[in-house]
């Protein structure tokens, strides 16, 4: 989640219509709802490709264009080769049709909600959808924070790599002792300096809050939400 | 802002609550992609509450008021059905999670057997992703066979059968408690030494 400047950017897309992106996205593509009603395909596409195209006009094209590439690849494969292999092979193709034709269009909504919205976008959008405190603060703190819990594994797997424990090396058993509980500790030592930089910046406050940005739906936010409904409708006619 | 001690949830403790979602869903995350082995997903009973009593036991030493478990639990159950689990788990992450709480909230937050026994119950939150083999099988099986291929379904079929439920939910007591154990310990070990504690 970045600070992103608010006047160089021209497509703003309500944060809702993220996370309404998002949800639709874990339980028709990621959660395979529907099943393998032929109508399900299309919609199925059309969900995979809004935050891909959404990306791009936020200018993060390459990372979209990887993950469009990525998925039409194993898509392709999985309709036509897959059906012939057997064995390991069959295993290995299993689990790579399954990251990217399953997970990826998932990731790539969550980072498109995480990398094109701020912080003070989110907070607004959830005060708006009436969540209360109790909810809002934990989620913001959460999505702030799972990059740093990464960075944090990264850097203790890099140390723990030269003294071989890692996976696959000498010392696996070792791994959590040594990995993730450092991990942890690193982590919850920034989350605490976190935790009195919030405060002082006055999170918490008995005033209710007030926000800068604006946020409302526009014409773009109006096309995701008549998409929801049109797949929601597709879905209740395959159940009959 | 006031320092005299009260019940309700402070936003110090909401941020709390926040960091330790994200540690906790993060190491799910880690077990969670070696579901895709179609052995690994009853193992994942196992798994789950040994990776997760490291976190947790340390999320326990900071909590004092009635709501954070629930709050850590609910709110990770709602991640994991966006995730795609499917939406029981986010039914059984709220209940499972407040019934946690009361477990605690009964030692006061401070006894250790209690801490263990809640830990315990906090993990029944996993069955939530385990519901959809036995409500409604053939759909979920079918919907396997046409996302991830015939075999893929066969395998899960044999490795989960209906009579395995009792079994799964034994094992995440039972594990529950040994990832409690462990929990303890690393924080005995290493969290008090680090001086996080």
């Amino acid at each position: 989640m970045k600070n992103l400047n608010h006047k160089t950017r021209h497509f703003i897309v309500d944060p809702r219509s993220k996370f309404l992106i998002l949800l639709l996205n874990s339980i028709f593509v990621f959660g395979g709802a529907g099943g393998a009603h032929p109508m399900m395909l299309p919609i199925r596409h059309v969900l995979i490709a809004i935050p891909l195209f959404f990306l791009l006009f936020e200018g993060k094209g390459k990372s979209a264009c990887i993950a469009a590439l990525g998925y039409a690849f194993f898509y392709i494969i999985q309709v036509t080769y897959f059906g012939l292999t057997k064995g390991l092979l069959n295993h290995m193709l299993l689990f790579s049709i399954g990251f990217f034709v399953r997970i990826l269009p998932n990731v790539m909504a969550a980072y498109y909600l995480i990398s094109t919205t701020t912080v003070s976008e989110l907070i607004s959008a959830m005060e708006r959808m009436r969540f209360s405190n109790y909810l809002i603060i934990p989620i913001i703190v959460m999505m702030r924070f799972f990059p740093v819990v990464i960075e944090e594994s990264n850097a203790v797997a890099d140390a723990m790599r030269m003294r071989d424990v890692r996976f696959g090396g000498k010392k696996i058993s070792k791994l959590l002792e040594y990995r993730f509980i450092p991990m942890i500790t690193c982590s919850v030592k920034v989350g605490e300096e976190l935790s009195a930089s919030a405060i002082a910046r006055g999170l918490g406050s008995p005033m209710k809050r007030t926000n800068i940005c604006n946020i409302g739906f526009r014409g773009i936010d109006f096309f995701v939400f008549v998409f929801g409904i049109l797949t929601i409708i597709v879905f209740s006619t395959t159940k009959m | 802002m006031s320092i005299v001690k009260t019940n309700k949830l402070t936003s110090k403790d909401l941020v709390t609550v926040g960091i330790y979602t994200a540690i906790y869903f993060v190491s799910m995350i880690v077990v969670g992609f070696l579901a895709f082995i179609p052995v690994f997903i009853p193992l994942m009973a196992i798994l789950v509450p040994i990776l997760g009593g490291i976190p947790f036991m340390l999320f326990l030493s900071k909590t004092e008021k009635f709501g954070m478990i629930t709050l850590l639990s609910a709110i990770n159950g709602i991640l994991m059905f966006v995730m795609g689990m499917g939406i029981y788990v986010a039914i059984t992450g709220l209940v499972f999670g407040l019934l946690a709480d009361l477990v605690v909230k009964s030692g006061h937050y401070e006894s250790s057997k209690k801490a263990l026994l809640g830990y315990c119950v906090f993990s029944l939150w996993l069955f939530g992703n385990f519901i959809p083999f036995y409500i409604g099988r053939e759909a979920q099986i079918a919907m396997l066979a046409e996302g991830y291929g015939q075999e893929y379904a066969n395998a899960l079929n044999t490795v989960m059968p209906i009579n395995m439920a009792p079994v799964l939910f034994v094992a995440c007591v039972v594990f529950a408690l040994v990832g409690g154990v462990i929990g303890k310990a690393a924080c005995k070990k290493h969290f008090e030494r680090a001086g996080i504690i």
